[in-house]
This record gives structure tokens, sequence and C-alpha cells, in this order.
């Protein structure tokens, strides 16, 4: 009798636990295709510093001028370093989700961002009151899913609770990557335009000078013209993530059901394809 | 004049980039009836611009401001008049006078001088004889 009872209780434990695996399976997979999602910001944001060190290089190959060829980037850092907050913050959002939907908490650290935005160590750069909530908001959901011994069973709540100052996080990110890092670029191919067209209308230059100056000209802007398709898709990558969250949040008190699945399903699959196309390219 | 927010120094910068490629597609069209003089005035005034306009992608990175709506209304009215404008100014000298009034206001923003702004504003605005 107390061996049927034991194998009874065991056999519900089990069935409990792989039905919590399972139903929680799809927050795990949408998670891990969102970071790796997120994480091609490393291959395709060229970064502010490295074009304001390129417009630089470009005034000086104007003047002719390779003495003295500083360049002031400072501000360009600072623009660095606030959009790697941001990615950081979010990329370690999801993987606290993945981790607590997978169960494999242990796996998970802390890193440095958090240390940084406790220390508010941004130097002159200033953030917007409902900014930094949305940084602490995350980062404090995130310490508490260390803390918190029943964060397994709270992360409807988890998502509940991120889903404003995540979608806050996922905009900025994208102003500044296709808003204000493809601007830069804009520019520098109307500066390129500037610089050549000149050349192109000299007739002291012989055709073929013309001509390889022209060839140089589309080079450079097509260059250009990749980094910002590159940019473009990840902004695609961004607003998928940011509909699939919008599903898991909308459908809090349903998570599991199986339209909430093949919803976050088809959002990872988008992603999918716009991770791949980013890799063809 | 209120503090502006990082989208809208970003939609300042988006405004002062088609102002400036306005007046480079000025030069590029109308390049063999410039004197060399106009010609490379117009070249360094578009060149300018387009430095402080790179420089103001990267302040909106950076800046988070207050909202400022009404500035952003004119920046846009000034933006499209701009870009209709330099097809149809009869002579270079009033080109010129234009885009230096552009920079002008580039500059106010990039200092963040409310009066300034202002002041490049309503030159702008005001009708082109």
């Amino acid at each position: 009798m107390r061996m049927t009872l034991k194998v009874l209780v065991l056999g519900i434990t089990t069935i409990l636990l792989c039905t919590n695996c399972v139903n929680l399976k799809h927050i795990g997979e949408f998670s891990v295709t969102s970071i790796e999602g997120i994480e091609q910001f490393e291959t395709v944001s060229p970064g502010f510093l490295k074009i304001c060190r390129q417009d630089c290089q470009q005034k000086h190959i104007r003047k002719l001028d390779i003495h003295n060829t500083d360049c002031d980037c400072e501000e360009n850092e600072k623009a660095d370093s606030i959009t790697r907050v941001i990615y950081h913050t979010t990329k370690d959002y999801f993987y606290g989700l993945s981790d607590l939907s997978n169960n494999e908490l242990t796996s998970y650290k802390t890193n440095d961002f958090t240390q940084a935005l406790a220390t508010g160590d941004f130097g002159p750069i200033q953030l917007n009151e409902s900014d930094v909530k949305a940084y602490s908001d995350i980062s404090t959901l995130l310490l508490r899913a260390f803390t918190d011994s029943f964060r397994r069973k709270k992360i409807k709540e988890y998502v509940a609770q991120a889903h404003d100052p995540l979608l806050k996080l996922l905009d900025f990110l994208e102003l500044n990557l296709t808003g204000n890092l493809n601007g830069k670029l804009e520019v520098q191919k109307s500066g390129l335009k500037n610089f050549y067209f000149d050349f192109l209308k000299d007739d002291k230059l012989s055709d073929y000078e013309r001509t390889k100056f022209a060839e140089d000209y589309f080079q450079r802007i097509s260059e250009i013209a990749i980094q910002q398709k590159e940019l473009d898709n990840y902004t695609k990558i961004l607003r998928d993530i940011a509909q699939g969250h919008t599903i898991l949040y909308t459908n809090v008190s349903r998570m599991t059901d199986e339209e909430v699945r093949k919803e976050l399903a088809g959002y990872g699959r988008q992603m999918g394809n716009t991770i791949l196309s980013l890799h063809r390219m | 004049m209120p503090n502006l927010t990082s989208q809208q120094v970003k939609e300042l910068a988006d405004n002062l980039l088609r102002m400036t490629n306005a007046l480079g597609n000025y030069r590029y069209e109308n390049f063999d009836r410039l004197s060399e003089d106009e010609n490379m005035r117009i070249k360094e005034l578009h060149l300018k611009q387009l430095e402080d306009t790179t420089q103001l992608y990267t302040k909106a990175a950076v800046l988070v401001m207050d909202d400022v709506e009404i500035s952003l209304q004119n920046i846009d009215s000034i933006t499209q008049e701009t870009r209709a404008l330099y097809k149809k100014l009869g002579t270079v000298q009033m080109v010129l006078d234009r885009a230096t009034s552009i920079l002008t206001l580039a500059t106010a923003i990039i200092g963040l001088n409310p009066k300034e702004i202002t002041s490049s504003i309503k030159s702008l605005l005001a009708p082109v004889v």
C-alpha cells in the first residue's frame, strides 16, 4: 500500500514537472531566438565611434593632409556606450527569461551592466526619468530572478512587469541604430558625393582617372548601403521581439494556450529567417 | 524653449539632412552654370552642413530632453519650404544666404541655444522676397 502511494506520488510529480517543462518550452525557445537576434548587434552595428573616425579620415583625405590627424570622437564614444548598455540590458533580460522558462537558473550570471546601472556611471550622458526607470526595472527583475525562490512560478508576473520597460528599451535601440546611426551613414554618403562629384566634372583629368573616381565612389556607396540594409534587418528582429513579447504579455493568464504557442513560434520563425538573411549578406 | 527629446533631436537631424541634400542637389544640377567661386562656396557650405548634421545624430543618441512640439512643427515647415525653395530661387546669392541661415540654425541646435534656435527659425520662416 505504502509502495503504491509512493509510486503514485512520484508519478504525479513527474507528470507535473514534465507538463510544466513542456508548457514553458515555447517561451524558452522564443527567448533563445530573441537572444540570437539581439546578438546580431555585434555584427551589424558599425558603431558611432567607427563612423566618426571614418568621417575624420575622409576630412584629412579631402585636405590631402596626413599630419596632425587627431579626431575628436568623444561624443560618439558616449553614444556607443549608451547604446551598448541598452543592448546588454535587453539581451540579459532574455537570458533571464530563457533560464526561467528552461529551469536552468544556475547558468545565469549577472553582468557588468548591472553594476554600471547601479552606480549610474555614464559620465555626462543624461537619461530621462522613464528611461532610467526602464533600465532599473529590467535589472531589478533580473536580480529578483536570483533571489526569489518561487521565480519559476512567477514567470508570468515577470513578463507582465518587464513588458513596458522592455518595449521602451527596444524602441531606444531602434532609434539609436536605425535612426541615428543610419542617419550618420546617410550623411557619409552625401559627403562622398560632395567629394567625388568635382573630380568627375574635372576635364583636366583623363577619362581613365575620372572613371576610376566613379568606380571608387560607387564601391564606397555600396559598402555603406550594405551596412544600412543590415541595420534595417536588425530593426525587423527588434520589432519581432517586441511583438512576440506583446503576445506573451497580452496572454499572460493563458501563456500555455496553443494559439499563443503558434503565434510565438511564428515570430520565432520570422526572426530566424531575418537572422539567416543577415548571415548571407 | 523647453528641452528636446532624443527622438526630436533625431527628427531635427533628419530635417537638417534633407535641407543639406537639397543644397547639394542644387550644386550638382547647376554645376555648369555656377562660377568656380560660387561652386566652391556652396560646396564648402554643403560640407559644413553635413558635418553639423552628423554631429546632431550623435547628439540625438546621447541627449535626452523634454518635449517641444511647436518647434518641431516649425522645423518641419522650414524643411518643406527649403526643399521647394532651392528649385525656384532666382539668384545664387539667395541660395548662399539660405544655406548660411540653415548653418546658423544647425549651430544653434547643436549648441542647444534656445534663443538662437528661436531667432534662426524666425529668420528662416520669413517669406523670401
